[in-house]
């Protein structure tokens, strides 16, 4: 899955903008200050799935290369695991830039290489709007209508077992006040209802 | 002691329930108070909701402190690994970015909801090891873990980043093994101790993290565990609920047991299997129990 980033770099193909964009979001202030040693991507357990590494996608960031970077499987894969965070010597939380990567992502309705993932941020933020808390199996009953219902066939001993373990339960649990606070989220984040 | 409890949607009602039931089992035992945050919800979890809804993440965050000021507990301690980062990564983005909470704070007091800035989060284990400490734990042992051998998992959130988490070393920490020592158990050095398990991956990239979860099951075969310990129901469900699939997938046989640092206590303060849920755990940890004996003096 290695690979180097073969782009050739002209002033035309640097979006200057895309890394002030990215330089406001948390995780992105210290950007610039990447001196490319690698220790993040040495310690990322996810790496050995990613097409690009995370130092190469912070590269990216840097030269203003946004549609490569929004379009790497690295913001995807990263798994908000925090040992590249811990060991960063430049202070970079990689994973909270992945996350504003992710972020730019949706918002922008960028293809991901990985379909499912912008869809499991999506409906896992539906449920948590509908009951106030996570429930698993609406959650996988979601995302398998959304994207690969063969799926259900292949978890099929995994349901069975949780079931016979008594680790599904059908119904939701639930809060009950939430709604005045997600009036209130809507009132202040100009009717964000997604 | 007493605690401002928030105990998470997997171990309160999901597929981790055992984790809550054991909790408050182990946390009488120990004359721990938890008063469960009234009308709790969803942590806000930074890796799910924020990646779509920023705001909306870190204002369900700080919803929970906020609920959790009105108890006047200063400190809220969860079971969850994943909740504890968001909860105190939510304190901290509100510190540090002013435009994040403008709005934030905007939507509680909408809401009629207090700051929530004042709490501090903490882990259950912390609060338990630090505040009642391993003398106490050791009292109250009754079976003691004799020639059982515990490998510590604590995978990715327990301990890091240090920027939000100040609980142990976030490279080395050694607080999992010293309380398997406490309650008479050896405990083996798991090499893999700190490699995520891949939870957030889950439902979306199986094959990778069924790769991830193999590698840390062969590494604590290697080192002869007996059993695992986790602390986080993401890390217990890629443990032990998945284990059997990635049996199939890789046709090895694992057979072991992970427990969750609640049940380990409760198992070794000899309460019984059913309050602490062990029926529960898909991989059968009774064979265990069989080997604990109370010791000869008492």
């Amino acid at each position: 899955m290695k690979q180097a980033i073969e782009t050739s770099i002209t002033p035309s193909t640097i979006d200057r903008s895309f890394t002030e964009e990215v330089k406001k979001m948390p995780g992105g202030e210290r950007v610039l200050d990447c001196f490319a040693c690698g220790v993040c991507s040495g310690s990322c357990p996810t790496r050995f799935a990613m097409d690009y590494s995370p130092m190469q996608v912070v590269r990216m960031i840097q030269l203003g290369l946004k549609e490569k970077a929004l379009s790497t499987s690295t913001i995807w894969l990263c798994a908000s695991c925090q040992a590249c965070t811990t060991r960063c010597p430049r202070g970079i939380e990689i994973p909270l830039l992945m996350s504003a990567l992710k972020n730019i992502a949706i918002s922008n309705n960028i293809q991901s290489k990985i379909e499912a993932k912008p869809k499991f941020h999506k409906l896992f933020t539906s449920i948590v709007r509908d009951y106030g808390r996570m429930h698993e199996p609406s959650l996988f009953l979601r995302l398998v209508k959304k994207t690969d219902v063969k799926a259900l066939a292949s978890s099929a001993f995994l349901g069975l077992r949780l079931t016979r373990k008594g680790k599904v339960r059908l119904k939701p649990s639930k809060t009950d006040k939430l709604n005045r606070f997600l009036s209130a989220y809507e009132k202040v984040n100009g009717g964000d209802t997604s | 002691m007493r605690y401002a409890y928030f105990p998470g949607c997997a171990a309160h009602h999901g597929s981790a329930h055992e984790y809550d039931l054991s909790c408050k089992a182990v946390s009488e035992r120990l004359g721990i108070e938890l008063v469960e945050i009234p009308d709790w919800n969803c942590c806000g979890s930074i890796d799910a909701v924020y990646a779509s809804n920023p705001v909306l993440s870190i204002a369900l965050a700080a919803r929970n402190l906020a609920l959790a000021e009105e108890t006047d507990l200063k400190t809220v301690v969860t079971l969850c690994s994943a909740c504890l980062y968001t909860l105190a990564r939510a304190n901290q983005l509100r510190g540090d970015y002013p435009e994040l909470e403008e709005k934030v704070s905007r939507v509680l007091s909408e809401a009629g909801l207090k700051s929530g800035r004042d709490s501090a989060v903490r882990h259950y284990l912390d609060a338990v090891l630090t505040d009642v400490g391993y003398d106490k734990i050791s009292q109250n042992v009754k079976f003691p873990l004799k020639g059982l051998k515990v490998a510590s998992y604590y995978g990715c959130l327990l301990v890091r980043p240090p920027k939000v988490n100040h609980f142990d070393d976030p490279e080395h920490p050694h607080s999992l093994e010293r309380l398997a020592e406490a309650l008479g158990a050896k405990s083996v050095d798991l090499p893999d101790k700190m490699r995520c398990c891949g939870a957030s991956l889950v439902l979306t990239e199986k094959e990778v993290v069924t790769d991830m979860v193999h590698g840390i099951l062969v590494n604590a075969k290697n080192v002869g565990a007996d059993c695992i310990a986790v602390a986080c129901p993401l890390c217990h469900f890629n443990l032990d609920a998945r284990q059997r699939d990635i049996e199939s997938e890789f046709k090895v046989k694992f057979d072991l047991p992970i427990l969750f640092i609640t049940q380990l206590m409760g198992m070794a303060f000899g309460l019984q299997p059913k309050e602490l849920g062990l029926d529960r755990n898909c991989v059968s940890p009774m064979g265990l129990l069989g080997r604990l004996k109370p010791p000869s003096d008492s």
